[in-house]
Protein backbone atom coordinates (compact mmCIF):
# COMPACT_ATOMS: atom_id res chain seq x y z
CA UNK A 1 0.00 0.00 0.00
CA UNK A 2 1.48 3.17 -0.86
CA UNK A 3 2.85 5.97 1.41
CA UNK A 4 -0.20 8.77 1.81
CA UNK A 5 1.52 12.06 0.25
CA UNK A 6 0.49 13.93 3.54
CA UNK A 7 -0.05 12.89 6.61
CA UNK A 8 -0.79 15.31 9.54
CA UNK A 9 -1.09 13.86 12.79
CA UNK A 10 -2.34 15.04 16.08
CA UNK A 11 -1.21 18.90 15.17
CA UNK A 12 -1.74 21.57 17.77
CA UNK A 13 -1.01 25.39 17.69
CA UNK A 14 -2.01 27.69 20.70
CA UNK A 15 -1.65 31.52 19.96
CA UNK A 16 -1.85 32.84 24.57
CA UNK A 17 -4.83 30.62 25.45
CA UNK A 18 -6.15 30.55 22.44
CA UNK A 19 -5.88 27.06 20.75
CA UNK A 20 -5.73 27.91 17.10
CA UNK A 21 -5.41 24.42 15.78
CA UNK A 22 -6.62 21.63 18.09
CA UNK A 23 -5.27 17.81 17.82
CA UNK A 24 -5.68 17.86 14.02
CA UNK A 25 -5.21 14.82 12.41
CA UNK A 26 -5.45 13.29 8.33
CA UNK A 27 -4.09 12.52 5.25
CA UNK A 28 -4.08 13.14 1.55
CA UNK A 29 -3.28 10.85 -1.22
CA UNK A 30 -1.13 11.58 -4.57
CA UNK A 31 -2.70 13.83 -6.68
CA UNK A 32 -5.66 14.21 -4.47
CA UNK A 33 -7.58 17.86 -4.04
CA UNK A 34 -8.91 18.81 -0.82
CA UNK A 35 -10.83 21.64 0.30
CA UNK A 36 -10.41 22.94 3.55
CA UNK A 37 -13.47 24.78 5.29
CA UNK A 38 -14.43 26.50 8.22
CA UNK A 39 -15.78 29.28 10.10
CA UNK A 40 -13.91 32.33 10.22
CA UNK A 41 -11.04 32.09 12.99
CA UNK A 42 -11.55 28.09 12.46
CA UNK A 43 -8.18 27.83 12.60
CA UNK A 44 -7.59 27.14 8.48
CA UNK A 45 -4.62 29.72 7.61
CA UNK A 46 -2.98 28.78 10.67
CA UNK A 47 -3.24 24.72 9.80
CA UNK A 48 -1.52 25.71 6.49
CA UNK A 49 0.72 27.85 8.01
CA UNK A 50 1.70 24.96 10.13
CA UNK A 51 2.27 23.01 6.85
CA UNK A 52 4.26 25.12 5.51
CA UNK A 53 6.57 25.65 8.30
CA UNK A 54 5.68 29.29 8.36
CA UNK A 55 4.76 28.16 11.93
CA UNK A 56 5.79 25.60 14.47
CA UNK A 57 3.22 23.64 15.75
CA UNK A 58 3.06 23.18 19.69
CA UNK A 59 2.69 18.80 19.34
CA UNK A 60 2.23 16.56 16.33
CA UNK A 61 3.75 16.01 13.46
CA UNK A 62 3.27 16.41 9.55
CA UNK A 63 5.12 13.80 7.03
CA UNK A 64 5.24 14.43 3.23
CA UNK A 65 6.10 11.44 1.39
CA UNK A 66 7.28 9.75 4.83
CA UNK A 67 9.35 13.08 5.55
CA UNK A 68 9.03 15.14 9.22
CA UNK A 69 8.35 18.17 8.12
CA UNK A 70 8.25 19.48 11.63
CA UNK A 71 11.38 21.34 12.44
CA UNK A 72 12.52 21.92 8.67
CA UNK A 73 13.14 25.62 7.41
CA UNK A 74 10.76 27.05 5.52
CA UNK A 75 12.81 27.06 2.54
CA UNK A 76 13.62 23.18 3.27
CA UNK A 77 9.61 22.57 2.99
CA UNK A 78 9.33 24.51 -0.26
CA UNK A 79 12.47 22.24 -1.88
CA UNK A 80 10.59 19.21 -0.56
CA UNK A 81 8.11 20.28 -2.80
CA UNK A 82 5.09 22.03 -0.60
CA UNK A 83 4.36 25.59 -2.15
CA UNK A 84 1.61 27.68 -0.72
CA UNK A 85 -0.21 30.89 -2.17
CA UNK A 86 -1.40 33.39 0.61
CA UNK A 87 -4.94 35.01 1.40
CA UNK A 88 -3.98 38.70 1.36
CA UNK A 89 -1.20 38.70 -1.80
CA UNK A 90 2.22 39.80 -0.94
CA UNK A 91 4.00 40.28 -4.32
CA UNK A 92 7.37 41.73 -4.98
CA UNK A 93 6.07 45.20 -5.50
CA UNK A 94 9.06 46.49 -6.39
CA UNK A 95 10.00 43.73 -8.68
CA UNK A 96 8.63 43.31 -12.21
CA UNK A 97 5.93 40.33 -12.79
CA UNK A 98 8.31 38.55 -14.50
CA UNK A 99 10.84 38.50 -11.26
CA UNK A 100 8.49 37.18 -8.68
CA UNK A 101 8.17 34.54 -10.39
CA UNK A 102 11.56 33.84 -11.65
CA UNK A 103 12.27 33.96 -7.81
CA UNK A 104 10.42 30.86 -7.58
CA UNK A 105 12.51 29.52 -10.33
CA UNK A 106 15.75 29.78 -8.14
CA UNK A 107 14.86 27.47 -5.69
CA UNK A 108 17.27 24.15 -6.21
CA UNK A 109 14.00 22.01 -6.77
CA UNK A 110 12.77 23.84 -9.95
CA UNK A 111 15.81 24.12 -11.88
CA UNK A 112 19.60 22.21 -11.72
CA UNK A 113 22.32 24.38 -10.21
CA UNK A 114 24.36 26.81 -12.29
CA UNK A 115 21.49 27.49 -14.97
CA UNK A 116 21.87 30.65 -16.66
CA UNK A 117 18.97 33.05 -15.99
CA UNK A 118 18.06 33.55 -19.26
CA UNK A 119 16.58 29.17 -19.14
CA UNK A 120 14.77 30.36 -15.42
CA UNK A 121 13.35 33.38 -17.29
CA UNK A 122 11.64 30.93 -19.75
CA UNK A 123 10.53 28.78 -17.08
CA UNK A 124 9.21 31.58 -15.36
CA UNK A 125 7.32 32.96 -18.47
CA UNK A 126 5.75 29.32 -19.13
CA UNK A 127 4.24 30.21 -15.80
CA UNK A 128 2.79 33.06 -16.08
CA UNK A 129 1.46 31.91 -19.36
CA UNK A 130 -0.34 29.10 -17.56
CA UNK A 131 -1.70 31.62 -15.19
CA UNK A 132 -2.76 33.92 -18.11
CA UNK A 133 -1.22 37.45 -17.31
CA UNK A 134 2.29 36.76 -19.53
CA UNK A 135 1.53 39.87 -20.93
CA UNK A 136 1.99 42.33 -18.28
CA UNK A 137 5.21 40.22 -17.59
CA UNK A 138 7.64 43.20 -17.35
CA UNK A 139 5.70 45.37 -15.54
CA UNK A 140 6.03 46.24 -11.89
CA UNK A 141 3.91 43.78 -9.83
CA UNK A 142 2.47 46.92 -7.98
CA UNK A 143 0.27 47.38 -11.00
CA UNK A 144 -1.64 44.48 -10.67
CA UNK A 145 -5.40 44.23 -10.18
CA UNK A 146 -7.05 41.96 -7.41
CA UNK A 147 -7.50 39.25 -9.82
CA UNK A 148 -4.38 39.50 -11.61
CA UNK A 149 -2.34 39.56 -8.53
CA UNK A 150 -4.24 36.07 -7.13
CA UNK A 151 -2.81 34.80 -10.66
CA UNK A 152 0.44 36.18 -9.88
CA UNK A 153 -0.06 34.05 -6.54
CA UNK A 154 -0.68 31.07 -8.41
CA UNK A 155 2.25 31.17 -11.43
CA UNK A 156 4.77 31.91 -8.58
CA UNK A 157 3.09 29.07 -6.20
CA UNK A 158 3.72 26.36 -9.25
CA UNK A 159 7.20 27.34 -10.72
CA UNK A 160 8.59 25.81 -7.99
CA UNK A 161 7.32 22.51 -9.64
CA UNK A 162 5.34 21.91 -6.29
CA UNK A 163 3.82 18.37 -5.58
CA UNK A 164 1.48 19.62 -2.97
CA UNK A 165 -0.07 23.04 -3.56
CA UNK A 166 -1.58 25.14 -0.89
CA UNK A 167 -4.34 27.45 -1.87
CA UNK A 168 -5.42 30.34 0.71
CA UNK A 169 -8.69 31.09 -0.38
CA UNK A 170 -7.77 31.75 -4.01
CA UNK A 171 -11.13 33.15 -5.19
CA UNK A 172 -11.14 35.56 -2.49
CA UNK A 173 -12.13 39.21 -3.26
CA UNK A 174 -12.55 38.05 -7.04
CA UNK A 175 -15.83 39.11 -9.30
CA UNK A 176 -17.54 36.09 -10.23
CA UNK A 177 -16.36 36.12 -13.92
CA UNK A 178 -12.89 36.07 -12.35
CA UNK A 179 -13.84 33.49 -9.79
CA UNK A 180 -14.56 31.08 -12.62
CA UNK A 181 -11.01 32.08 -14.18
CA UNK A 182 -9.46 31.22 -11.68
CA UNK A 183 -10.95 27.77 -10.84
CA UNK A 184 -10.64 26.67 -14.46
CA UNK A 185 -6.96 27.10 -14.28
CA UNK A 186 -6.71 25.24 -10.65
CA UNK A 187 -8.78 22.82 -12.64
CA UNK A 188 -6.27 22.73 -15.85
CA UNK A 189 -3.91 22.90 -13.17
CA UNK A 190 -5.03 19.53 -12.16
CA UNK A 191 -5.45 17.73 -14.79
CA UNK A 192 -1.89 18.97 -15.86
CA UNK A 193 -0.76 18.00 -19.33
CA UNK A 194 -1.29 21.92 -20.58
CA UNK A 195 1.53 22.99 -18.19
CA UNK A 196 3.53 19.90 -18.93
CA UNK A 197 6.90 21.43 -19.25
CA UNK A 198 7.21 22.11 -15.63
CA UNK A 199 4.48 19.26 -14.52
CA UNK A 200 3.73 15.56 -15.76
CA UNK A 201 0.99 15.52 -13.77
CA UNK A 202 -1.16 18.15 -11.72
CA UNK A 203 0.02 18.55 -7.81
CA UNK A 204 -2.42 17.45 -5.24
CA UNK A 205 -3.85 20.19 -3.51
CA UNK A 206 -5.18 21.88 -0.29
CA UNK A 207 -7.90 24.72 -1.32
CA UNK A 208 -9.22 26.93 1.64
CA UNK A 209 -12.32 28.60 0.62
CA UNK A 210 -15.28 30.25 1.30
CA UNK A 211 -16.79 30.49 -1.94
CA UNK A 212 -18.53 26.78 -1.31
CA UNK A 213 -20.28 26.32 -4.58
CA UNK A 214 -16.98 26.92 -6.84
CA UNK A 215 -14.88 25.04 -4.39
CA UNK A 216 -17.80 21.94 -4.37
CA UNK A 217 -16.65 21.37 -8.34
CA UNK A 218 -13.04 21.22 -7.55
CA UNK A 219 -12.46 19.21 -5.04
CA UNK A 220 -12.17 15.62 -4.25
CA UNK A 221 -12.68 15.51 -0.28
CA UNK A 222 -13.47 18.13 1.82
CA UNK A 223 -12.86 18.72 5.87
CA UNK A 224 -14.02 21.34 8.10
CA UNK A 225 -12.34 22.98 10.78
CA UNK A 226 -14.48 24.53 13.84
CA UNK A 227 -12.99 26.33 16.58
CA UNK A 228 -9.48 24.79 15.48
CA UNK A 229 -11.01 20.88 15.82
CA UNK A 230 -11.76 18.50 12.73
CA UNK A 231 -15.37 18.99 12.36
CA UNK A 232 -16.47 16.52 9.54
CA UNK A 233 -14.25 14.81 6.46
CA UNK A 234 -15.80 13.05 3.66
CA UNK A 235 -17.64 13.81 0.04
CA UNK A 236 -18.92 17.24 -1.05
CA UNK A 237 -22.01 15.94 -0.74
CA UNK A 238 -22.05 14.03 2.43
CA UNK A 239 -20.44 17.79 3.67
CA UNK A 240 -22.97 19.65 2.82
CA UNK A 241 -25.62 17.59 3.63
CA UNK A 242 -24.03 17.11 7.62
CA UNK A 243 -25.65 18.65 10.32
CA UNK A 244 -22.73 19.48 12.22
CA UNK A 245 -21.30 21.44 9.50
CA UNK A 246 -24.67 23.26 8.87
CA UNK A 247 -24.98 24.21 12.11
CA UNK A 248 -21.71 25.55 12.46
CA UNK A 249 -22.25 27.66 9.74
CA UNK A 250 -25.39 28.57 10.80
CA UNK A 251 -25.14 28.32 14.28
CA UNK A 252 -28.03 26.18 16.11
CA UNK A 253 -31.59 26.29 14.94
CA UNK A 254 -30.88 29.91 13.31
CA UNK A 255 -30.41 33.10 15.24
CA UNK A 256 -32.39 32.70 18.27
CA UNK B 1 35.78 72.79 -9.56
CA UNK B 2 37.44 71.26 -6.49
CA UNK B 3 33.17 71.43 -5.29
CA UNK B 4 32.92 69.40 -8.01
CA UNK B 5 36.08 66.94 -7.54
CA UNK B 6 35.42 66.64 -3.67
CA UNK B 7 31.31 66.08 -4.06
CA UNK B 8 32.09 62.99 -6.82
CA UNK B 9 34.86 60.99 -4.54
CA UNK B 10 32.44 61.78 -1.46
CA UNK B 11 29.42 60.96 -3.41
CA UNK B 12 30.87 57.49 -4.40
CA UNK B 13 32.67 56.65 -1.21
CA UNK B 14 29.25 56.96 0.64
CA UNK B 15 27.35 55.32 -2.42
CA UNK B 16 29.83 52.65 -2.13
CA UNK B 17 29.50 52.44 2.22
CA UNK B 18 25.51 53.17 2.31
CA UNK B 19 24.54 50.33 -0.29
CA UNK B 20 26.83 47.90 1.43
CA UNK B 21 24.86 48.86 4.34
CA UNK B 22 21.56 48.25 2.72
CA UNK B 23 22.14 45.49 1.51
CA UNK B 24 22.62 43.40 4.69
CA UNK B 25 19.85 45.57 6.12
CA UNK B 26 17.57 44.56 3.32
CA UNK B 27 18.07 40.36 3.33
CA UNK B 28 18.96 39.92 6.81
CA UNK B 29 17.80 42.64 9.19
CA UNK B 30 20.89 43.70 10.35
CA UNK B 31 21.76 47.26 10.88
CA UNK B 32 25.37 47.44 11.37
CA UNK B 33 27.01 49.98 13.25
CA UNK B 34 30.44 48.18 12.50
CA UNK B 35 30.20 48.42 8.60
CA UNK B 36 32.06 51.79 8.57
CA UNK B 37 34.79 50.24 11.15
CA UNK B 38 35.60 47.64 8.62
CA UNK B 39 36.02 50.45 6.19
CA UNK B 40 38.82 52.20 8.58
CA UNK B 41 40.19 48.43 9.21
CA UNK B 42 40.71 48.25 5.49
CA UNK B 43 41.97 51.59 4.84
CA UNK B 44 44.58 50.46 8.03
CA UNK B 45 45.57 47.00 6.41
CA UNK B 46 46.61 48.73 3.10
CA UNK B 47 48.81 51.32 5.22
CA UNK B 48 50.50 48.18 6.85
CA UNK B 49 50.64 46.46 4.02
CA UNK B 50 51.94 49.07 1.62
CA UNK B 51 53.88 51.11 4.14
CA UNK B 52 55.20 49.19 6.81
CA UNK B 53 55.67 45.97 4.31
CA UNK B 54 56.58 48.14 1.17
CA UNK B 55 54.20 45.34 -0.82
CA UNK B 56 53.01 46.47 -4.10
CA UNK B 57 49.99 48.87 -3.24
CA UNK B 58 47.74 46.92 -6.00
CA UNK B 59 48.48 43.63 -4.38
CA UNK B 60 48.04 44.80 -1.21
CA UNK B 61 44.46 46.50 -2.27
CA UNK B 62 43.40 43.04 -2.83
CA UNK B 63 45.16 41.17 0.47
CA UNK B 64 43.54 44.23 2.24
CA UNK B 65 39.61 43.53 0.57
CA UNK B 66 39.71 39.68 1.07
CA UNK B 67 41.36 40.35 4.72
CA UNK B 68 38.52 42.15 6.00
CA UNK B 69 35.94 39.74 4.54
CA UNK B 70 37.06 37.03 5.78
CA UNK B 71 37.28 38.83 9.57
CA UNK B 72 33.44 40.13 8.80
CA UNK B 73 31.99 36.46 7.70
CA UNK B 74 34.29 35.30 10.76
CA UNK B 75 32.54 37.82 13.30
CA UNK B 76 29.27 37.33 11.36
CA UNK B 77 29.46 33.47 12.50
CA UNK B 78 30.97 33.57 16.25
CA UNK B 79 28.87 36.62 17.32
CA UNK B 80 25.80 37.74 15.15
CA UNK B 81 24.33 34.67 13.88
CA UNK B 82 24.16 33.03 17.02
CA UNK B 83 21.79 36.10 17.98
CA UNK B 84 20.25 36.37 14.54
CA UNK B 85 16.59 36.15 16.38
CA UNK B 86 17.05 39.47 18.57
CA UNK B 87 17.25 42.48 16.24
CA UNK B 88 18.36 44.46 19.20
CA UNK B 89 20.83 42.40 20.96
CA UNK B 90 22.35 42.23 16.96
CA UNK B 91 22.29 46.10 17.02
CA UNK B 92 23.92 46.58 20.09
CA UNK B 93 26.42 43.55 19.31
CA UNK B 94 27.55 45.64 15.95
CA UNK B 95 28.59 48.97 18.09
CA UNK B 96 30.46 46.63 20.43
CA UNK B 97 32.24 45.25 17.82
CA UNK B 98 32.82 48.33 15.87
CA UNK B 99 34.52 49.88 19.34
CA UNK B 100 36.78 46.87 19.27
CA UNK B 101 38.04 47.21 16.40
CA UNK B 102 38.79 50.79 16.99
CA UNK B 103 40.45 49.87 20.10
CA UNK B 104 42.27 46.97 18.40
CA UNK B 105 43.37 49.81 15.67
CA UNK B 106 44.34 51.93 18.60
CA UNK B 107 46.93 49.16 20.16
CA UNK B 108 48.10 47.89 17.03
CA UNK B 109 48.92 51.55 15.38
CA UNK B 110 48.43 54.19 18.01
CA UNK B 111 46.57 57.25 17.66
CA UNK B 112 48.20 58.60 15.87
CA UNK B 113 47.11 59.99 12.09
CA UNK B 114 49.03 58.09 9.35
CA UNK B 115 48.42 59.06 5.61
CA UNK B 116 49.28 56.35 2.73
CA UNK B 117 51.31 57.64 -0.57
CA UNK B 118 49.00 57.63 -3.85
CA UNK B 119 49.53 54.52 -5.88
CA UNK B 120 49.53 56.37 -8.95
CA UNK B 121 51.69 60.35 -8.46
CA UNK B 122 51.16 63.01 -10.72
CA UNK B 123 48.16 65.04 -11.67
CA UNK B 124 47.00 66.85 -14.64
CA UNK B 125 45.11 70.56 -14.87
CA UNK B 126 41.92 71.63 -16.20
CA UNK B 127 41.52 74.94 -16.63
CA UNK B 128 44.00 75.93 -13.36
CA UNK B 129 42.80 72.98 -11.52
CA UNK B 130 44.76 70.32 -10.07
CA UNK B 131 43.68 66.93 -10.54
CA UNK B 132 45.41 63.92 -9.01
CA UNK B 133 45.68 60.86 -10.71
CA UNK B 134 44.74 59.09 -7.27
CA UNK B 135 41.38 60.95 -7.68
CA UNK B 136 40.75 59.53 -11.01
CA UNK B 137 41.72 56.21 -10.07
CA UNK B 138 39.45 56.28 -6.45
CA UNK B 139 36.69 57.32 -8.92
CA UNK B 140 37.24 55.04 -11.58
CA UNK B 141 37.05 51.72 -9.16
CA UNK B 142 34.14 53.05 -7.85
CA UNK B 143 31.93 53.81 -10.54
CA UNK B 144 33.33 50.17 -12.00
CA UNK B 145 32.38 48.48 -8.65
CA UNK B 146 28.82 49.83 -8.55
CA UNK B 147 28.64 48.84 -12.41
CA UNK B 148 29.75 45.32 -11.41
CA UNK B 149 27.43 45.64 -8.43
CA UNK B 150 24.24 47.25 -10.75
CA UNK B 151 25.10 43.79 -12.58
CA UNK B 152 25.06 41.50 -9.99
CA UNK B 153 22.17 42.55 -8.42
CA UNK B 154 20.06 42.93 -11.93
CA UNK B 155 21.38 40.09 -14.11
CA UNK B 156 22.18 37.37 -11.73
CA UNK B 157 20.51 34.90 -10.38
CA UNK B 158 22.09 35.40 -7.06
CA UNK B 159 21.09 38.83 -7.34
CA UNK B 160 17.66 38.28 -7.58
CA UNK B 161 17.51 36.14 -4.75
CA UNK B 162 18.76 38.97 -2.83
CA UNK B 163 16.40 41.64 -3.90
CA UNK B 164 13.26 39.59 -3.60
CA UNK B 165 14.89 38.70 0.51
CA UNK B 166 14.96 42.82 0.87
CA UNK B 167 11.45 43.04 -0.11
CA UNK B 168 10.08 40.25 1.81
CA UNK B 169 11.59 37.87 3.67
CA UNK B 170 9.06 35.30 4.84
CA UNK B 171 7.71 35.21 1.20
CA UNK B 172 11.05 34.59 -0.20
CA UNK B 173 11.82 32.23 2.57
CA UNK B 174 8.30 30.75 1.22
CA UNK B 175 9.40 30.14 -2.40
CA UNK B 176 12.60 28.51 -1.29
CA UNK B 177 15.19 30.83 -0.71
CA UNK B 178 17.71 29.89 1.89
CA UNK B 179 17.59 32.92 4.27
CA UNK B 180 20.91 31.92 5.92
CA UNK B 181 23.33 31.22 3.04
CA UNK B 182 22.20 34.37 1.59
CA UNK B 183 22.81 36.74 4.30
CA UNK B 184 26.24 35.17 4.55
CA UNK B 185 27.02 35.70 1.37
CA UNK B 186 25.51 39.22 1.38
CA UNK B 187 27.31 39.79 4.15
CA UNK B 188 30.51 39.39 2.49
CA UNK B 189 29.77 41.18 -0.41
CA UNK B 190 28.54 44.11 2.11
CA UNK B 191 31.63 44.33 4.45
CA UNK B 192 33.81 43.41 0.92
CA UNK B 193 31.87 47.23 -0.09
CA UNK B 194 32.95 48.33 3.21
CA UNK B 195 36.29 47.36 2.24
CA UNK B 196 37.25 48.26 -0.96
CA UNK B 197 35.68 51.50 -0.30
CA UNK B 198 38.54 51.91 2.20
CA UNK B 199 41.61 50.75 0.27
CA UNK B 200 40.65 53.13 -2.44
CA UNK B 201 39.51 56.48 -0.36
CA UNK B 202 42.54 55.86 1.87
CA UNK B 203 45.41 57.14 0.05
CA UNK B 204 43.04 60.31 0.00
CA UNK B 205 42.29 60.56 3.72
CA UNK B 206 44.32 60.84 6.99
CA UNK B 207 43.87 57.72 8.67
CA UNK B 208 43.15 57.55 12.49
CA UNK B 209 41.19 54.88 14.64
CA UNK B 210 37.87 57.15 14.77
CA UNK B 211 37.49 57.67 11.40
CA UNK B 212 35.08 55.50 11.55
CA UNK B 213 32.23 57.83 12.82
CA UNK B 214 32.27 60.83 10.27
CA UNK B 215 31.42 58.34 7.80
CA UNK B 216 28.85 56.27 9.84
CA UNK B 217 26.76 59.23 10.54
CA UNK B 218 26.60 60.64 7.11
CA UNK B 219 26.08 56.95 5.31
CA UNK B 220 23.20 56.67 7.56
CA UNK B 221 21.72 60.20 6.68
CA UNK B 222 22.23 58.62 3.12
CA UNK B 223 20.49 55.59 4.05
CA UNK B 224 17.31 57.52 5.45
CA UNK B 225 17.66 59.93 2.74
CA UNK B 226 17.58 56.94 -0.20
CA UNK B 227 14.85 55.29 1.84
CA UNK B 228 15.74 52.01 3.80
CA UNK B 229 16.71 49.27 1.98
CA UNK B 230 16.45 51.03 -1.70
CA UNK B 231 19.48 50.71 -3.69
CA UNK B 232 18.78 52.75 -5.91
CA UNK B 233 17.44 55.38 -2.97
CA UNK B 234 21.51 55.03 -1.26
CA UNK B 235 22.95 55.90 -4.89
CA UNK B 236 21.55 58.64 -5.16
CA UNK B 237 21.32 60.17 -2.35
CA UNK B 238 25.29 59.34 -1.81
CA UNK B 239 26.11 61.77 -4.70
CA UNK B 240 23.08 64.42 -2.99
CA UNK B 241 25.25 64.66 0.51
CA UNK B 242 28.24 63.63 -0.95
CA UNK B 243 27.90 67.31 -2.83
CA UNK B 244 26.42 68.52 0.14
CA UNK B 245 29.17 67.93 2.40
CA UNK B 246 31.44 69.32 -0.54
CA UNK B 247 29.39 72.91 -0.50
CA UNK B 248 29.44 73.28 2.89
CA UNK B 249 33.08 72.21 3.51
CA UNK B 250 33.95 74.90 0.81
CA UNK B 251 31.93 77.69 1.59
CA UNK B 252 30.98 77.75 4.82
CA UNK B 253 33.75 79.39 7.04
CA UNK B 254 34.91 76.09 9.00
CA UNK B 255 32.35 74.14 7.24
CA UNK B 256 34.31 71.10 8.23
CA UNK B 257 33.36 71.02 11.48
CA UNK B 258 29.54 71.63 10.23
CA UNK B 259 29.74 68.28 7.85
CA UNK B 260 28.31 65.63 10.73
CA UNK B 261 25.90 68.36 12.02
CA UNK B 262 24.29 69.34 8.44
CA UNK B 263 23.81 65.51 7.66
CA UNK B 264 21.83 65.02 10.49
CA UNK B 265 19.77 67.74 10.07
CA UNK B 266 18.93 66.43 6.45
CA UNK B 267 18.35 63.22 8.44
CA UNK B 268 16.03 64.71 10.87
CA UNK B 269 14.28 66.72 8.14
CA UNK B 270 13.97 63.56 6.03
CA UNK B 271 12.48 61.85 8.64
CA UNK B 272 9.65 64.26 9.28
CA UNK B 273 8.48 65.24 6.07
CA UNK B 274 9.24 61.89 4.27
CA UNK B 275 10.03 59.08 6.64
CA UNK B 276 10.22 56.61 3.90
CA UNK B 277 12.99 58.77 2.20
CA UNK B 278 13.39 59.55 -1.75
CA UNK B 279 12.62 55.57 -3.22
CA UNK B 280 11.76 54.16 0.39
CA UNK B 281 8.19 51.75 0.43
CA UNK B 282 5.87 53.64 3.01
CA UNK B 283 6.13 51.76 6.03
CA UNK B 284 2.12 50.79 6.08
CA UNK B 285 2.69 48.75 2.91
CA UNK B 286 5.45 46.31 4.94
CA UNK B 287 4.18 43.81 7.23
Amino acid sequence: MAEPLLKVEAVSKSFGGLKAVNDVSFRMEQKEVLGLIGPNGAGKTTLLRLLTGILKPDSGSVQFKGKELVGRNIWNIVNLGVACTFQNMRPFRRLPIIANVMVSCLSPRSHGKGEWIKKVETKAMDALEFAGISDMALEKASVLSQGDLKRLEVARAIASDPELLLLDEPFGGLSPAETDLMAKSIRRLHKGGRFGRLHSEGPAMIIVEHKLQQLMKIVDRIIVLNFGTLLAEGAPEEIVNNPQVIEAYLGKGGDQ
Amino acid sequence: MNILITGLITGSMLALLAIGFSLIFGVARIINIAHTAFYMVAAYCIFFLSIRLGLNPFLSMLIAVTLVTVTGLVVYKLVIDPIREHEGAVLIATIALAMFLQEVILQLFTGDYRSIDFMIGGFFTIGGYKIFYQQLLTFGVVLIILLALWFLLMKTRLGLAIRSMAEDREVANLMGMNESRLAMITLAISVALAGITGVVIGPLMVLNPHMWEDPLIIMMAVVVLGGLGSIKGSFVAAFILGFTEALVVFLVPTGAFLKGPVALIIMILVLLIRPEGLFGVAFEEER
